[in-house]
């Protein structure tokens, strides 16, 4: 018999309408969580407009504003990184991988260190610098691993790798000369700076990052074909080598934006689309567009987590998306099928 | 006779000993034994050096850190290096009889290794006002100028008791200080500046804040309705667009208010002398009205 | 033969490593026809497959799919033409049957994101014509090779192409597997008046289906022409280096060949 028409269509619709009542119950949540302590009747008169003062403060321009960039940030890395595990074929491939968001980085770091002609960097903002950076790195990467016109994945693996490390190393250099003061601000950023920006920075961060996301979640049904290896994807009508640099670019994209934004955060790129391919299978048409949801509800849980536990201090987000995903992604390991390759 | 070989005797006893051991106790209680007070001292510190200049020992300074920026003199004393890694080659190089470092911002693995060298190490720690006042004392008592020491520890008191009583019977404003705004990252229960700002006359929202400067939740800061805000720059120059940042939050009071202001970062921070000339200028930005006169003269 | 589907002529490739894979090449497959590609390892018979399909282009010379140059197609026009069967499918390929036949659709629709209804049939059409169709909802890697072999075959049928190639269609199969194959190949040849293309190293295999053989040598042409004519043992002697002897099967009549084992 043939099947429902469209049958991947209409799981794919309620997919992302279950994800998205997730992401929705969590920002919810998030609204009203807070180490300044505001009384749910209040945040809900604010939302209403009914009350001015420090709480619409809390609520409309740190809260709301860094709930958005978890998603925004969650989506982008996890996207970034279910692209690149189709593209490389590799499951450990990641965003950091890339290159790119240590090349950003350092970008942001050289700013901050030496106070680039305070005005300029100020003006055009950290942002541009990150991504001077990761220009910088991915055309590396690009002109490091081209071989003969194309791409051949396992050296923009290793080129990606070894990229990375020298701009490691190089933050570590400037970290060795910076005086007390800056140690510690730039230390902490360095483990991820989710919080609340500023209106027209999220509007930027929240183009680049539809931007990203066009370029890699059109590319699902390609990226599925490449699975049977580039010749037999090339002999089936698609165009490797296009996919290849537009799934890259798009990767490089997303993951400078969120570095440019919110600071470097691992391990998202790297477990939800590992979890998703786990529970829905390796059809990139379902991970992708349910990593676009699913990675932001991560992030969100992870960051809510991170600004509520030790409050009113904080901690790195990076430090919860560790702690927490480890075990959770070996509960799964261990339970379900071994590891998901793309 | 016997009474005078009894006095010689003595004095034989004492003299070795005031010539052979010259032994302090460092700012951590630990003893420290040299043979002789120290001529040649290398600083990994740079409040340190900054008080070696302030009471005229910097003759018997030989070495310094590059951070050591204060007065502009000590740029001329050569470098080992930074505070975290410098050169052991550099410092042994300039056979110090006296290495003075602090336990919070220099590694234990230099004190170690120096140990090792035989070069006795003298380790500080102040962390609160009366710590540095209480140190430049100590360096006095180390490089034989304690009157100069003693001199400069007492006019720094007097300027704190000004402060103090200047601001004494006002009330306390709300003061949030921004020692990194991205991260954000504020002074805490244990750190200097918070001390200072309560000396100045302020009450720091930040002060509950566990270790001595935390990254902190910006809405918890905010939410406390501070009514000044002080923004640490850590370069020379201002950062006027840095303000920017903060601006957009008109319903704090401090920003409708307009008492957003930038200050110098290395005045806070740094445990010497100067942390006077920096609550000097809390005072006057916490309590505007309570030196006009002084100002206006 | 019948009007040509492929022309290959004067036909050079090298790869950019060094080394010319083909040098000279003409030949050319009619409609409908069975052709079979043989010669020894490093004779450029999977180079030739990559140029059927256009995973790269000649260096010299021109390839012709019904009239129109391959050069003047995009991958997807060609696939649209072309389905190549290769040898076996990655390891840990965790899609399922059917989901693989239907990524043979994908050069009709580029474009689209789902496949069509239309899409769903023509897989269906495929699986059936392949005997698959029991296996659909079946992950690829709990299937013998046998059975993957007929699932890479109704994706290739999905493609509805006009020429099918087929790269060592027996060489990870058993002996039942092969005859079950010979029989699939000769139903499409004759049924669905498919052109085929079958490169192998099995030599007797290629001499029972094929109408027309090419032999490869050194990456030219050594001969073409119908199996008694190409499979003659002063030839073969010559192009894999050894003593063969041609003989008849017994059913058929076509050559087989059989190797002289030395003494030792």
């Amino acid at each position: 018999m043939i099947g429902p028409p469209s049958a991947s269509g209409i799981r794919l619709a309620a997919l992302l309408v279950g994800l998205g009542l997730v992401v929705a119950l969590v920002a919810i949540g998030a609204l009203f969580l807070g180490s300044a302590r505001v009384p749910p009747g209040d945040v809900l008169a604010v939302l209403t407009g009914r009350v001015k003062g420090v709480d619409q403060v809390v609520v409309l321009s740190l809260r709301l504003p860094r709930i958005l960039a978890a998603l925004l940030a969650g989506g982008a890395l996890a996207v970034a990184g279910a692209g690149f595990q189709a593209l490389t074929r590799n499951p450990l491939a990641e965003p950091s991988v890339l290159g790119v968001s240590s090349g950003a980085a350092f970008g942001v770091i050289v700013a901050q260190v030496f106070g680039l002609g305070a005005g300029l960097v100020e003006a055009v903002g950290i942002a541009a610098c990150a991504f001077a950076g990761a220009l910088v790195a991915g055309v590396a990467v690009y002109v490091i691993a081209s071989r003969g016109g194309g791409l051949p994945v396992h050296t923009l693996l290793l080129a990606g790798v070894i990229v990375g490390i020298f701009f490691s190393s190089a933050i570590t250099v400037l970290i060795s000369v910076l005086d007390f003061d800056r140690l510690g601000g730039v230390v902490h950023w360095l483990l991820g700076n989710l919080g609340p920006i500023a209106p027209t920075s999220l509007a930027v961060f929240a183009i680049l990052t539809a931007v990203g996301l066009w370029l890699v979640v059109g590319q699902a049904r390609p990226l599925n074909l490449l699975a049977l290896g580039e010749e037999s994807a090339q002999q089936l009508g698609v165009d490797a080598e296009r996919l290849k640099r537009r799934v890259f670019a798009g990767a490089a994209l997303l993951t400078s934006a969120v570095v440019a934004f919110v600071g470097p955060i691992g391990f998202v790129g790297l477990i939800v689309p590992q979890v998703l391919r786990m529970l829905l299978g390796p059809d990139n048409r379902l991970v992708i567009p349910a990593a676009v949801l699913g990675g932001g509800a991560f992030l969100l849980l992870a960051d809510t987590l991170a600004r509520n536990i030790v409050a009113p201090a904080e901690l790195s987000v990076g430090v919860i998306t560790a702690f927490c995903g480890a075990p959770f992604f070996v509960y799964l390991l261990r339970s379900r099928a071994p590891l998901a390759g793309p | 006779m016997t009474r005078l070989l009894g006095a010689l005797g003595l004095a034989g006893l004492l003299l070795p000993q005031a010539a052979s051991a010259f032994t302090v106790t460092d700012q951590t209680g630990r003893r420290v034994v040299l043979p002789v007070p120290p001529a040649r001292i290398v600083s990994l510190v740079p409040s340190v050096t900054e008080i070696a200049f302030t009471i005229g020992a910097q003759a018997r300074l030989v070495g310094v850190t590059d951070f050591c920026d204060y007065p502009g003199a000590a740029r001329q004393k050569p470098s080992v290096g930074g505070m975290i890694s410098p050169s052991l080659e550099g410092i042994v190089s300039l056979k110090p009889d006296l290495v003075v470092a602090t336990t919070a911002g220099n590694r234990h693995e230099t004190f170690d290794q120096l140990a090792r060298l035989k070069i006795p190490v003298y380790l500080v720690n102040p962390v609160s006002v009366s710590d540095v006042l209480d140190l430049i004392a100590r360096l006095g008592r180390l490089t034989d100028r304690g009157e100069a020491a003693d001199r400069v520890a007492a006019a720094l008191r007097e300027r704190v008791q000004s402060v103090s009583a200047r601001v004494a019977a006002r009330p306390r404003p709300r003061v949030l200080y921004v020692l990194w705004p991205d991260p954000l990252i504020v002074p805490g229960r244990g750190a200097l500046v918070s001390e200072l700002i309560a000396l100045a006359g302020g009450d720091s929202v930040t002060a509950d804040g566990g270790q001595d400067y935390p990254r902190y939740s910006l809405e918890a800061a905010l939410a406390r309705n501070p009514e000044v805000i002080l923004i640490a720059s850590h370069d020379s120059t201002r950062s006027p667009l840095v303000r920017s940042k903060w601006e957009r939050f008109t319903e704090v009071p401090a920003v409708s208010a307009g008492r957003l202001h930038t200050v110098d970062g290395n005045l806070m921070h740094r445990y010497g002398p100067r942390i006077v000339d920096g609550l000097e200028i809390l005072a006057r930005l916490i309590h505007p009205d309570a030196f006009e006169k002084a100002v206006q003269r | 033969m019948t009007a040509p589907l492929v022309e290959c002529a004067g036909v050079g490739f090298a790869y950019a490593a060094g080394g010319f894979a083909i040098r000279d090449l003409s030949f050319a497959v009619g409609f409908g026809e069975t052709f079979g590609v043989i010669g020894p390892n490093a004779s450029g018979k999977t180079t030739l497959v990559r140029l059927l399909s256009k995973v790269v282009e000649p260096s010299s010379g021109r390839i012709r799919l019904g009239g129109t140059d391959v050069a003047q197609l995009s991958r997807a026009e060609v696939a649209r033409q072309v389905a190549v069967v290769p040898q076996d499918v990655p390891r840990g390929f965790r899609y399922t049957v059917e989901e693989l036949v239907l990524m043979g659709r994908y050069p009709r629709a580029p474009r689209r994101f789902f496949e069509s209804p239309e899409d769903r049939a023509a897989a269906q059409r495929a699986m059936e014509a392949a005997d698959v169709l029991a296996l659909r909802e079946t992950l690829l890697d709990r299937l013998s090779g046998g059975e993957r072999q007929r699932v890479m075959l109704a994706r290739a049928l999905a493609q509805e192409p006009r020429l099918l190639v087929l790269d060592e269609p027996t060489a990870h199969l058993d002996l039942r597997y092969q005859a079950e194959c010979a029989g699939l190949l000769r139903r499409l040849g004759r049924e669905a008046g498919l052109t085929i293309v079958l490169v192998s190293h099995d030599l007797s295999f290629a001499a029972e289906l094929c109408d027309r053989l090419l032999l490869m040598s050194g990456g030219a042409a050594m001969r073409v022409g119908p199996p008694e004519s190409v499979i003659d043992e002063a030839v073969l002697a010559s192009a894999y280096g050894c003593r063969v002897l041609v003989d008849k099967h017994p059913i058929s009549g076509r050559p087989t060949i059989h190797l002289v084992y030395p003494p030792g």
